[in-house]
């Protein structure tokens, strides 16, 4: 008797436990009808992609030597170099270079390891087309630059989450004057050297690592 | 037999048609067309199909509120914005769907058993419609006040999971079949606590009819509510009614993730759009009955003849008996949309669960529940009569 009404006392803290656990995750989705949509009208609005974005790879036919580094570093060895070897000057004459960005997984390995930095990175994102074949650019298409969101005159930019002030959660209706939380490169760079102190340690710490000095 | 606000006029021109238990509009609109030189008997024949249209167009227009607020309340539950270019905020926009559900090819599967095929649907919406037969806008608002009224619609809703099955074997689809299976053994689980917690109800009243239902929770305002009396009822009911409507967590039979859209997965155009119809009229009924049978009806908080006695109104003036049925109405449907605002809240926080959780919880839990409150009422029934329906 006494173990059957033990059970019963069980499954009753049981249920109870089940309709608290249900009525928290009820209240976590009322509380979320009080919150402002984070909805970006995408054709009107868009948001600024951050500085590092890999977006469509940009190229220069000028400046490459057509070395292949960036089809040897590529996962799949998908930048098409085609060159031929001039005999007389004994160098060699680029006559055509294409990635297929419908192939292209945006790693930016080529991007890394060109040697005369021809290859570089965009903002843009926007590669829908009807033909899958016209996702492969060649070098004319690879050397068109992007239209900037910030420009565009049909177009709102918003700033990204990590982009904007301290405390603003939404991007709309905030001036592009106020700057985003925390310090910029440059900001970073200066409030260093009013520290020397600071600086020094930072110096002995770059002792080990040479090679940051020249990003520096 | 009625059901309306539009023959307000009417209320004035014959004020012998007021009687003490309500607005009546059957009888005004009777004596009318008698005074036009009608007979009595066509009189009613013309008074026949009005309320039934009306509640018809309540029920859709019901629907597509329900739509719209669906698609708006799960936006933003989810921190997006929903529809908003077709029409004001959206108002639109399940207007635009059920309007691309009509123009859309009407496609039967080629090895589909057409008859069943076509059949599944209309078996599903007709008796979710007829069920709106017996739910109480006010004391005399409702299509028809039949004795067995709660009883009916229990018996309408069993009618239901044989279109779903019917549905789910025509289309001759693995998942339609599993789908349509899963909506009848789900119907058929949840419908015998929904049954033995309206029995409860009904011992209080001692009436299957709604508008008696409503009528023995009136009297105390918000205190003479059956929640108070029947909370266990209620939560059994509104999981029930919620499992019935095949609504998350128990839109198992239709899963997308699992069996694509369960039966309805080879339906297309009009029919599709009978089983989504279907199922939002549903959820309004619910939610509606759910009002009917535990939150006071047409009932408002404060008793309406206290409100009439501080403004020293007779509670049958005609001014105070427009009044009052215009509170009744709006009373009985924002309870109702309450409780589909809860619905749709409880569709995004609650995760579905598997067959055999909800077959364990049907009959594991709820069945045996629902059973003890039955007795249990049954007792305060007898041991306080004046507190429980004597």
């Amino acid at each position: 008797m006494l173990g059957f009404l033990k059970k019963v006392a069980e499954y009753t803290r049981d249920a109870v436990d089940a309709a608290s656990y249900l009525a928290q995750g009820l209240s976590v989705t009322f509380d979320h009808m009080r919150r402002r949509p984070i909805t970006v009208q995408y054709p009107y609005e868009k948001l600024i992609p951050s500085e590092r974005y890999r977006g469509r790879i940009h190229y220069e036919f000028d400046k490459c030597i057509a070395c292949e580094v960036c089809v040897r570093v590529c996962p799949i060895n998908l930048p098409v170099v085609d060159w031929v070897m001039n005999k007389e000057t004994k160098k060699k004459e680029l006559k055509n270079y294409s990635i297929d960005f419908g192939v292209c997984i945006f790693c930016g390995n080529c991007v890394e390891y060109c040697p005369t930095n021809c290859l570089s990175m965009t903002e843009e994102y926007e590669l829908s087309a009807f033909d899958r074949h016209s996702l492969n650019f060649d070098n004319v298409a690879l050397g068109r630059l992007p239209t900037n969101v910030t420009t565009d005159p049909s177009v709102q930019p918003l700033r990204e989450f990590a982009y904007l002030p301290k405390g603003i959660v939404d991007p709309h209706e905030i001036p592009s004057t106020h700057s985003r939380a925390g310090k910029l490169p440059s900001e970073m760079l200066e409030w260093l050297n009013q520290n020397p102190a600071l600086e020094d340690s930072n110096k002995s710490n770059q002792k080990d690592l040479p090679q940051n000095e020249e990003i520096l | 037999m009625n059901v309306s606000n539009l023959i307000v006029i009417h209320l004035a021109s014959t004020p012998l048609a007021i009687v003490s238990n309500g607005i009546d509009l059957e009888l005004s609109f009777t004596q009318t067309m008698q005074g036009l030189g009608l007979s009595p008997q066509v009189a009613h024949i013309i008074w026949l199909p009005l309320p039934m249209l009306l509640v018809l167009v309540a029920a859709l227009v019901g629907v597509l509120v329900t739509v719209w607020l669906e698609r708006k309340i799960s936006a933003a539950a989810q921190q997006r914005i929903g529809p908003e270019y077709a029409g004001a905020l959206g108002i639109l926009q399940p207007m635009a769907d059920g309007l691309k559900l009509l123009v859309k090819e009407d496609i039967i599967p080629a090895k589909a058993d057409s008859l069943l095929f076509t059949l599944g649907p209309v078996l599903v919406l007709v008796p979710v419609i007829l069920s709106w037969l017996i739910v109480p806008f006010g004391q005399n608002l409702l299509i028809s006040n039949v004795g067995i009224g709660i009883f009916l619609w229990i018996s309408l809703s069993s009618i239901q999971p044989i279109g779903l099955l019917m549905s789910g074997y025509a289309s001759n689809n693995k998942y339609s079949l599993l789908g349509g299976l899963r909506a009848a053994a789900q119907s058929i689980s949840y419908e015998i606590p929904l049954a033995l917690s309206v029995l409860a109800v009904v011992m209080m009243s001692n009436s299957l009819s709604t508008v008696d239902i409503v009528a023995q929770q009136t009297g105390a305002g918000v205190l003479s509510w059956n929640i108070w009396r029947q909370p266990i009822g209620f939560v059994i009911f509104w999981i029930c009614a919620l499992a019935e409507c095949e609504r998350l967590p128990f839109d198992l039979p239709e899963a997308e993730e699992e069996l694509v859209a369960g039966y309805q997965t080879e339906y297309a155009g009009m029919k599709f759009a009978l089983f989504y119809l279907g199922s939002y009229i549903n959820l309004v009924l619910s939610a509606l009955l759910v009002s009917v049978l535990y939150l006071g009806g047409w009932g408002f908080p404060i008793p309406i003849e206290s409100l009439a006695n501080l403004i020293n109104q007779p509670i049958n003036s005609p001014l105070i008996e427009v009044i009052a049925g215009s509170i009744g109405i709006v009373m009985t449907i924002l309870k109702a949309y309450l409780l589909v605002f809860l619905a749709i809240l409880l569709r995004w926080t609650t995760p579905r669960v598997r067959i055999d959780q909800l077959l364990d919880l049907g009959w594991k839990f709820l069945l045996p529940i629902s059973l003890v409150n039955l007795l249990f009422t049954a007792a305060l029934k007898l041991s306080f009569p004046s507190a429980f329906g004597g």
